[in-house]
């Protein structure tokens, strides 16, 4: 019969399922014996630990929902229900609530793996684009999940954020009060966004499939950010980089557990244990920390709709960054001319989040609008300029050339195309 | 063997610092009341514990005090088992206590001792009586009252403790009262301790600071009645992962032995 | 390992066997590290689907006071989601499960299989006669039997002396919940772990100081 795939493999059973599934090849191929470039830092171990940590939010967000109640009248007490009577109902709730703080600092160190060594240049920018959407879907389910425990942050967090669509003209507050259900944010919001918060992880695990596949068809990136030329350059991903991520998974854990097990609220906001009360407004609107830059750059123009159109645009510079960026050398590693702007740019960020956690008045609103400067301009006036006039330090010939031995297997297709070293 | 350039070293201490920081920054608060002293307690730190003696007090304290104004609506009297109480004793407990116990044969509310599965009693029915009986004003519900304030327990103890009387230039509204760290200094609540308004069992000290200390672990205890098995269960945890790092490091160093 | 001679031969300090016998310790080790911890993750979800504390709270033993129940009269208890039947009988009624013509009809009349606690192993199923409690769910497909105290010549059948008809599928049971032969029903009807904490007051959940017994180990609810 035409189609059967022939398996390599001799145990009858994976035989078996191989021969009219190929997922044993496929996992052989992709997990397996993927060339991967041998000289990967501990900054390449962070796909995988965002990969594990969905994972995570997945599982204990399923248990979670065996109790959870999403109706007003009853989520906040069945969130407290969990965590007081139902058996480690504390620990899967403080898991999955940290949970998300790690994963958003896994992907920022991510994201900065990329900036950092030209993951996002020729030719993965597909991948790259790929990349954003994700961070983009992973901030609409953050968002949406903090709405659930229906505190006093959860409520008002919703209502500023939603209200913020009211800035677009015309069809602005139609847009609001869809997003509602209603007059206000209340039972039909709090319904749908378990509903959506529900769905977006598995979205989530679709666009990550199809993030990896586009990386396997580029191939990685690397520390020195030039092609790999031979075999020679790479490793076999099993057992190399099986066991490398082994150990950062360890501490990556170490991370988790110290914050689950010892300070499992220092992230959090106190205001989120009174319950919703439309009719008080706590002092401070205060998002969680991993969107403080982005509320700083919304507060940072005066005007609503510039800010709304700032804080979206800050997310949507990050789509066209392949095309921003002129520089013919990937890695930063040899663009001592540019290296101190990615400093900048992460201090600047550093600087927006304490923004965004203080209060709109004195030093913090210049501090704002300076750093808010700073992020569009090193994106669109920086990035393509210096590209132009930086001499780059000379590139290594190859990635495997310092080092003699031997390992890897074939090419993966496509990355031996066009080598970016040219000054 | 991995290269740790300096280049390196610097970048990933920043980083480090960045995320420090950003998480240092997250509580900003405004600055209405000074920042409460810190005080000593048995449950702070990766080894904390509950002293059980001290929360018992502090429970007899919310139950005589207390519980004539402000709810603990998410607790029930069987909980008090994570406080060292028998089954005999939470039964008692709980029958000194008259709750709503559903309805008679005639669909009328009726009422009766509190079971051990019974919430804590209110002593409002909802908040509207609550606020007829306060003038207005709404004790808040206690159950999670330690987590919800940015200082925990030292802020409460420093409440508790903080009555004074007004300054000289400081116009007091009808019905409030001076604190010095409450939010704004006008506070509802009249000074609910004062010192010897409990006798506890054995003859401990009911000083106006024992009392606070004791209510303040009892709180702690109420809105977190799993942290001392949490803190136990993460020293075992983060120490097997530590273990667990080792042990794959030195099998990855093994494995790349012949890479490099 | 000489396989050869079939005794382990330890391998000289230094040598390639020993290297790799230390990196097979090693990873053995650590693989083991691995499974266990990945043991460790498991309990917790598993244990997170067991019944949580509100709900074995509210499974506790429920307390009937029996002075309102007059001679004759039934009443329903939820017990754990479960009805049970609390009946006064009279002397009359109690009379007739003692009745050779009754018991001839009975499947179970000496209550042999595992339906009851062993307090309740005799001909009245209970602790005291006057008193019968009952699962009130019939052990065919789980309806709940109606009661029908008043003896009848003709109907559920001929000659009744009193007792539960299920109306699905025409099961019967006297008035101490014993089935009767030839009908869908194969068991007597379940009796809870109860006892009597006062003269007239029942607590439903809890067996008699010293007897133990197990509702979940009856052979058919």
């Amino acid at each position: 019969m035409a189609g059967l795939h022939k398996s390599e493999f001799t145990n009858p059973v994976i035989r078996w399922v191989d021969t009219r599934m190929p997922v044993f090849t496929m996992m052989q191929k992709e997990y397996g014996s993927f060339p991967t470039p041998r000289n990967f830092n501990y900054f390449w171990n962070f796909g995988a630990l965002a990969m594990v940590n969905l994972m995570i939010m997945i599982i204990t967000g399923i248990f979670l929902a065996m109790n959870y109640a999403p109706n007003t009248a009853m989520a906040f007490d069945s969130v407290q229900r969990i965590m007081r009577d139902v058996n480690y109902g504390w620990l899967l709730r403080y898991v999955h609530q940290n949970g998300a703080s790690m994963f958003f600092i896994v992907v920022y160190i991510h994201i900065f793996r990329g900036l950092y060594y030209g993951s996002y240049k020729y030719p993965r920018e597909l991948l790259w684009m790929i990349g954003v959407v994700l961070l983009i879907l992973m901030m609409a389910t953050a968002f949406m999940g903090y709405v659930l425990p229906w505190g006093q942050m959860s409520y008002w967090g919703a209502t500023v954020i939603t209200n913020l669509f009211s800035a677009f003209p015309i069809v602005g507050d139609p847009i609001v009060t869809w997003l509602w259900g209603g007059f206000s944010v209340d039972n039909p919001t709090l319904n749908r966004f378990f509903s959506l918060h529900y769905l977006l992880p598995f979205v989530l695990v679709g666009v990550t499939f199809l993030h990896v596949v586009a990386l396997h068809i580029t191939g990685s990136n690397n520390p020195l950010g030039i092609d790999v030329k031979s075999p020679q350059d790479t490793l076999p991903f099993h057992p190399y980089y099986t066991i490398k991520d082994s150990v950062g998974i360890c501490v990556y854990l170490m991370v988790f557990a110290a914050l689950v097990f010892f300070a499992p609220n220092f992230l959090g906001d106190p205001n989120n244990f009174i319950p919703a009360n439309p009719l008080q407004t706590p002092a401070d609107i205060v998002p969680e920390w991993y969107f403080l830059p982005f509320y700083a750059i919304l507060r940072s123009v005066p005007n609503k709709l510039g800010g709304v159109c700032m804080m979206f645009g800050s997310l949507l510079v990050l789509f066209v960054l392949p095309w921003l960026d002129t520089s013919k050398v990937r890695s930063a590693r040899f663009r001592p001319l540019y290296r101190p702007f990615i400093f900048v740019l992460v201090v600047s960020v550093v600087i927006l989040g304490m923004v965004g956690a203080h209060r709109p008045e004195g030093i913090w609103v210049v501090l704002g609008r300076v750093c808010t400067a700073y992020y569009f301009l090193h994106f669109l006036v920086l990035l393509p300029i210096i590209g132009k006039f930086e001499r780059p330090l000379p590139l290594p010939e190859s990635i495997s050339k310092p080092v003699l031995g031997g390992g890897g297997g074939p090419l993966p297709a496509g990355a031996a195309a066009k080598p970016m070293e040219k000054a | 063997m991995m290269r740790v350039s300096v280049r390196h070293t610097l970048r990933t201490a920043a980083l480090a610092c960045a995320l420090g920081a950003v998480a240092l920054a997250a509580p900003a608060r405004a600055q209405e009341a000074p920042v409460p002293p810190k005080q000593n307690w048995s449950f702070n730190g990766p080894f904390g514990a509950f002293d059980m003696a001290s929360v018992q007090r502090g429970f007899a304290v919310y139950q005589n005090v207390c519980s004539n104004c402000h709810s603990m609506n998410l607790l029930h009297y069987r909980d008090l088992a994570g406080i060292g109480l028998t089954p005999e004793q939470i039964k008692a407990v709980a029958a000194s206590f008259t709750v709503p116990l559903g309805l008679d044969d005639q669909g009328q509310p009726i009422e009766g001792p509190a079971l051990p599965s019974s919430q804590f009693r209110a002593p409002f029915p909802n908040e509207k009586a609550a606020r007829a009986a306060m003038g207005g004003a709404l004790p808040p519900d206690l159950s999670l009252i330690f987590n919800a304030r940015e200082y925990h327990g030292d802020y409460i103890y420093a409440l508790l403790t903080g009555y004074a009387d007004p300054p000289a230039d400081m116009k007091m509204q009808a019905g409030m009262h001076y604190n010095k760290y409450f939010p704004g200094h006008q506070i509802a609540m009249p000074q609910p301790l004062h010192g010897g308004d409990v006798s506890f069992p054995g003859n401990a000290p009911n000083t106006l600071d024992a009392e606070a200390h004791d209510v303040v672990n009892f709180l702690a205890w109420a809105s977190n009645p799993e942290m001392t098995t949490r803190k136990q269960i993460g020293v075992r945890v983060v120490l097997f992962l530590a273990l667990m790092t080792g042990l794959t490091y030195a099998v990855k160093r093994q494995i790349w032995s012949d890479a490099h | 390992m000489d396989a050869a001679s079939g005794a382990a031969v330890a391998p000289a300090v230094g040598s390639e066997q020993a290297r790799t016998d230390r990196r097979d310790f090693l990873r053995m080790v650590t693989g083991a590290g691995a499974a266990i911890g990945a043991g460790a993750i498991a309990w917790p979800f598993i244990d997170y689907m067991n019944p949580s504390e509100d709900v074995i709270a509210a499974g506790a033993a429920i307390d009937v006071d029996l002075s309102k129940v007059e001679p004759g009269q039934q009443i329903t208890i939820l017990w754990r989601g479960r009805p049970i039947l609390v009946v006064n009988r009279t002397k009359a009624a109690l009379e007739t499960l003692q009745e050779p013509g009754l018991v001839g009809r009975l499947a179970d009349p000496a209550s042999t299989v595992h339906q009851q606690p062993p307090y309740a192993q005799n001909w009245h199923r209970s602790i005291k006669p006057e008193f019968a409690v009952l699962v009130g769910i019939c052990t065919h497909l789980g309806c709940l039997p109606k009661y029908l105290p008043t003896p009848d010549p003709t109907t559920p059948e001929a000659n009744w002396p009193g007792g539960y008809f299920c109306p699905c599928h025409g099961s019967k049971y006297d008035l101490a919940g014993r089935v009767y032969k030839s009908v869908p029903a194969p068991y007597n009807l379940p009796v809870p772990p109860y006892r009597f904490s006062g003269d007239q007051k029942l607590r439903i959940g809890e067996n008699p100081p010293g007897a133990t017994f197990d509702l979940a180990s009856v052979v058919q609810m």
